[in-house]
């Protein structure tokens, strides 16, 4: 009986809530950290990974990956970085459809997708699985950061219940909490990618969106080595474990 | 039995949502909504409570917002799909019939939920002078209305909207009306109310801050004026009776009991 | 028959068609418009089969404001055209293809500047600094070669234009008598009197 309501995803239960959706994103709220910041040139993203291990092969990762940085931050378009926190296997299936979202409205309309544009495609698909479709909702909560010339650089977050919504800067996965009051005191209107990366408190992947010297979007996701020489320049260079044995 | 119970339950959802004002005027209609505050670090662009389905068709929901925004999606095509297969535009009952027809094929097919959004839908007719309400609730059922009110405490509003709503009323009364009426579940005053008014086929406006703070504040001042008239009614009976009693007491004993 | 120009200038696009409507050899109207304003920065001259420019037209016009609506900003010229292009293309390879030829002209908003597209009923697209569609191609198009300046005010380009439907006026048989102008600059579409 107690499983009466939470059993199937398209379910109300009596005082009207959707349980799937709360659990979905309560197991958001123990992945690993994902942080957004916007800033006047450019949006930052910044994830701390969670699988990691002394044998974990990370030589994919050390070479980027194609458009990944390995785990939690990956390339949408040649317009939009996203970072995810939730379970991993259905973030990897919501990356699939948005890269094909994007080729297909690159192809229909001979433009890189607005940001907005491909934030609610997203949403479309995760809100059709809390009404209909499949089992349960994703559990992937996402930040995309991006560039399009309607709205010039951009931050978006949305949810497993298929909600979004526009950013300075903020924070998913465990202990968003802290982080975003974090965020809200050191965040500064018009400040610059530089000032962005100090934001970032867990520095384990890393990934910048900004304007190349042609004004087309550039999208950059750190490597392992690459993050170990930011840290140590912004003088962070805690030698985690992670971090030895990304640059091992 | 779960199933049966689900438009209930998807009404409970609707009432969690944020309330939504519409009144009708005499040759207006106002749309007023109640806005969550925006976080600090949110870009208040993206947080959208009413929008436009046509140039003259206004739609506010209460709810599960990615479900309206679903919904909002399927009927911004169907008026795009009526002006080109019979060149009109849309009339306002239909397109709330066939929203509310979405609706209710949800609460009827199988492996799925309901809607959990009510919507109230504004505009005029192509043609038409007389302003238009409706409203769409989780089960399919679509109604026309002079004021109504959805979402949290939407039975307190439309219990004051039935006290005061006059018919033929102004433009600036019917504006007053509404945010009267959210004042009535929205503390926060003027910074969480957002009021659209469509005065006649596409003329569409939305009220800025400070208009809304000049009617909130108006609003105000007349409660003040009404509690202080109150007030001295109640201090001239009292003195009245006061009065009484002396005389009362000064005629002698036992006649005051 | 029908006859469409356009060309680009500083800031604008200005875009011309007649506006005879004939069957065979009879002139039916010569009121009619064959240019639809399609976003407040983006119209569009259309020629061919009698019937299907109209249909077209009307398609795209309610597909285009969909994204608009849906969007809250319209497409961008450059989008627009391709998704025009991208219709006529599959409309191509249908069993009932629309005979339609199109000169697409918008001004960006967000780069602001002005563009034009030439687009033929196989698919054809290319972005033209000035364009012609019907018999008026034959004389108007070495005309433009000489004279079409980028850079030109909207004066400037009006003369051009007027050189344009002169020549036809003086050389083809069966000229039309009348032209509707549009142009399309950062404070939307308006109608010019020649």
């Amino acid at each position: 009986m107690a499983r009466r309501y939470d059993s199937r995803t398209t379910i109300f239960s009596p005082e009207g809530r959707l349980y799937q959706i709360e659990y979905a994103m309560e197991a958001i709220s123990h992945a690993g950290t994902v942080l957004g910041v916007l800033a006047k040139d450019g949006v930052v993203i910044a994830a701390e990974k969670k699988v990691t291990g002394k044998l974990l092969d990370m030589s994919g990762a050390r070479e980027g990956g194609y458009g990944g940085s390995g785990e939690k931050i990956f390339l949408l378009n040649s317009n939009v970085v996203a970072g995810v926190a939730g379970i991993t296997a259905d973030a990897n299936s919501l990356i699939n459809f948005a890269r094909q979202a994007a080729q297909r409205h690159l192809l229909t309309y001979d433009e890189d997708i607005p940001v907005e544009l491909l934030a609610q495609r997203l949403c479309d698909l995760k809100q059709g699985y809390t009404q209909y479709g499949g089992l349960r909702p994703f559990g992937v909560s996402l930040l995309y950061a991006g560039y399009d010339p309607h709205y010039h650089f951009q931050l978006y977050h949305s949810d497993p219940s298929g909600n979004y919504s526009g950013w300075k800067a903020t924070c998913i996965g465990a202990n968003n909490g802290t982080a975003q009051s974090l965020l809200k005191q050191e965040y500064k209107e018009d400040m610059s990618v530089e000032d962005a990366y100090n934001s970032g408190d867990e520095k384990l992947e890393f990934s910048t969106l900004t304007l190349g010297p042609n004004k087309q979007p550039k999208a950059k996701i750190y490597k392992p080595a690459e993050i170990d020489a930011l840290l140590q320049k912004h003088g962070l260079g805690k030698k985690d474990e992670d971090a030895e044995m990304a640059s091992a | 039995m779960a199933i049966l119970f689900q438009v209930e339950y998807a009404l409970e959802a609707v009432r969690k949502g944020t309330c939504a004002v519409g009144v009708r005027g005499k040759d207006v209609v106002v749309l007023g909504v109640e806005k969550k505050s925006v976080l600090q670090l949110q870009d208040p662009r993206t947080v959208r409570k009413v929008v436009m389905l046509d140039d003259h068709v206004c739609l506010a929901f209460a709810g599960l917002t990615a479900d309206g925004r679903v919904l909002i999606d399927k009927a911004r095509i169907e008026c795009q799909s009526h002006r080109l297969t019979v060149e009109d535009p849309v009339t306002i009952e239909y397109i709330t019939r066939h929203i509310a027809g979405i609706q209710q094929k949800y609460t009827q097919s199988g492996g799925v939920r309901p809607f959990g959004i009510s919507t109230l839908i504004v505009g005029f007719d192509p043609h038409d002078t007389r302003p238009r309400l409706y409203q769409t609730e989780p089960s399919g059922i679509y109604s026309s209305w002079k004021a109504n009110a959805i979402g949290r405490s939407s039975k307190t509003v439309r219990e004051f909207l039935e006290k005061n709503h006059k018919d033929d009323m102004s433009r600036d009364d019917a504006i007053k009306l509404t945010v009267k009426s959210l004042l009535e579940v929205v503390q926060t005053g003027a910074k969480n109310i957002e009021i659209s008014v469509m005065e006649s086929y596409g003329k569409i406006t939305s009220l800025d801050l400070s208009q809304i703070e000049a009617i909130v504040s108006e609003i105000e001042r007349e409660k003040e004026a009404e509690a202080e008239r109150k007030r001295s009614r109640l201090a001239a009976t009292a003195a009245g009776q006061a009065a009484m009693t002396q005389v009362v007491s000064g005629t002698g004993e036992g006649s005051g009991q | 028959m029908d006859i469409s120009f356009a060309l680009t200038g500083k800031g604008y696009v200005i875009v011309a068609a007649d506006t005879t409507a004939a069957r065979s050899i009879i002139k039916m109207k010569v009121d009619e418009d064959k240019i639809k304003v399609i976003s407040p920065h983006l119209l569009m001259a259309y020629s061919g089969e009698p019937g299907d420019t109209v249909q077209f037209a009307e398609y795209v016009e309610r597909n285009l404001r969909l994204y608009q609506i849906r969007n809250t900003h319209p497409l961008r010229p450059s989008s627009a055209a391709s998704w025009i292009r991208g219709a006529l293309a599959s409309s191509l390879r249908s069993r009932k293809p629309y005979s339609v030829n199109l000169l697409v002209g918008g001004y960006d908003t967000s780069t602001y500047t002005p563009h034009l597209y030439w687009i033929d009923y196989l698919g054809t697209m290319t972005s033209v600094p000035f364009a012609a569609h019907g018999y008026g191609s034959y004389f108007a198009l070495s005309l433009l070669d000489r004279y079409h300046d980028p850079e030109a005010s909207l004066e400037e380009g009006l003369a051009t234009l007027r050189r344009c439907l002169d020549e036809v006026a003086k050389r083809l048989v069966v000229s039309p008598e009348k032209y509707k102008v549009r142009v399309v600059d950062k404070d939307g579409v308006r109608e010019i009197e020649l």
